[in-house]
C-alpha cells in the first residue's frame, strides 16, 4: 500500500519534502552532539492506528516515547511521538555527553526529542507554506499500556498515521530512533492538496 | 556549442526542480540518473560538463560518485545539492572537488550565481 494512498508523483513530492527536513534535523543533531551523523535515505510508511498498538504492544521491553503535539494553519495537526529502543536510551547520555548528576536521562530524551520534532517539522512546514506552534513535550513512562493509554486520550481522531524511520548513524555509536506523525484524515487531505499544487509547478 | 549536462538525484521532483532552475540564457543538453551508478555509467561514455549532484541516494551515493570521479580522473564540474547541510559533509565534497555545495531546496539565484562564479554563463 502506498502511503495515504498517493499515486507515485504524490509520493515522490512527499519523500523530498521529508527529506530536506530530515537533513536539517540531522544537521541540528550533529550540532548538538559535536559530530558528523551519517544519513541514509529515510523510510516512510503508512501505519493504522490498530497496527501501531500493535507493533508498539509487541515490544514487551520498555520503550521510551516522547510525545509533543504540533499545530499549524488550515487544519494542519497531529501528534510526533520518538520512540527509542532500551539500547539507545541507554546510550544517549555517552552522546550527549552530559556529565553525571546535570540533567536526568529522561530530561536528556525530551531535550533530544524536542530539537528534532520542532526541527523536522519546522522545516516540513515551510516547504508546505504552513507554520507550527507546538505543546510542551512529554515523556510517557516507559511501558506499552502508558503510550496506549496517551492513544486514546488524543484530542482529534486519526485513522492513519506517517511513520518516518529515522536511523542516525554516529560516527562511535550506532543510534536510532522512530519518528512517528500522527495525523488526522483531514490534515493529510490538506497535505495532499499542497503536495498537487508543488507538481503542478514543476 | 551547448554544455552536456547532468543531474543526478534520486527524487523526480528534485531532478525537475534543478531542471527549471537552470538559467535560460545557458544553452544546454540535459541528461538525468537517478542514482550514483547509473550516473558514474553515463560519466564514464560520455563528456559531461556539469554534474548536478545529490549525495543521500540509494546503491551509490554522492560521495562515491565524488570518489570514483577522482579515482578514474573523470573530469567534470560537481555542484552538489543536497539535504545534508552539516559542515563536515559541506567540507568533504568540497575537498573531493565537488566546485560547490548548494543546499536543497535549490534557489534560482544561488544556482545562477553559482554557475556565473564558475564561468558557466
Amino acid at each position: 500500500m502506498t502511503t495515504f494512498n498517493l499515486n507515485a508523483d504524490q509520493q515522490d513530492c512527499l519523500q523530498e519534502i521529508i527529506n530536506v527536513a530530515m537533513g536539517q534535523a540531522s544537521d541540528q543533531l550533529a550540532r548538538y552532539l559535536d559530530t558528523f551523523v551519517y544519513l541514509k535515505v529515510p523510510s516512510i510508511e503508512q501505519v493504522n492506528a490498530q497496527s501501531l498498538s500493535n507493533s508498539l504492544s509487541q515490544d514487551q521491553q520498555s520503550i521510551a516515547v516522547v510525545s509533543q503535539g504540533f499545530f499549524g494553519y488550515e487544519g494542519i495537526r497531529g501528534e510526533a511521538l520518538l520512540v527509542y529502543q532500551p539500547q539507545d536510551s541507554d546510550r544517549l547520555a555517552d552522546l550527549l555527553g552530559y556529565e553525571p548528576g546535570e540533567l536526568s536521562v529522561e530530561e536528556q530524551i525530551i531535550d533530544l526529542s524536542s530539537i528534532l520534532t520542532t526541527t523536522f517539522l519546522n522545516v516540513f512546514a515551510s516547504q508546505i507554506d504552513n507554520q507550527m506552534s507546538y505543546s510542551a513535550p512529554r515523556l510517557l513512562s516507559a511501558g506499552v499500556s502508558s503510550v496506549s493509554e496517551h492513544l486514546q486520550q488524543l484530542s482529534f481522531n486519526w485513522d492513519m498515521a506517517l511513520k518516518v524511520k529515522i536511523s542516525y548513524q554516529v560516527t562511535d555509536y550506532s543510534f536510532n530512533c522512530d519518528m512517528i506523525l500522527l495525523i488526522p484524515e483531514s490534515a493529510i487531505t490538506n497535505i495532499k492538496t499542497v503536495i498537487d499544487r508543488i507538481l503542478d509547478e514543476y | 556549442m551547448s554544455s552536456s549536462v547532468l543531474i543526478c538525484d534520486d527524487s523526480n521532483l528534485a531532478r525537475k526542480q534543478v531542471l527549471r532552475s537552470l538559467p535560460e540564457q545557458w544553452a544546454v543538453k540535459v541528461q538525468t540518473a537517478s542514482n550514483g551508478l547509473e550516473a558514474l555509467e553515463i560519466l564514464r561514455s560520455q563528456t559531461i560538463d556539469v554534474l548536478f549532484l545529490d549525495l543521500t541516494m540509494p546503491m551509490l551515493d554522492g560521495v562515491g560518485v565524488l570518489q570514483g570521479l577522482k579515482d578514474e580522473n573523470i573530469d567534470c564540474s560537481v555542484f552538489v545539492i543536497s539535504a545534508d547541510i552539516q559542515p563536515e559533509m559541506q567540507s568533504k565534497v568540497l575537498d573531493l572537488g565537488a566546485k560547490a555545495f548548494l543546499r536543497k531546496p535549490i534557489q534560482v539565484d544561488v544556482l545562477t550565481n553559482n554557475l556565473q562564479q564558475h564561468g558557466f554563463i
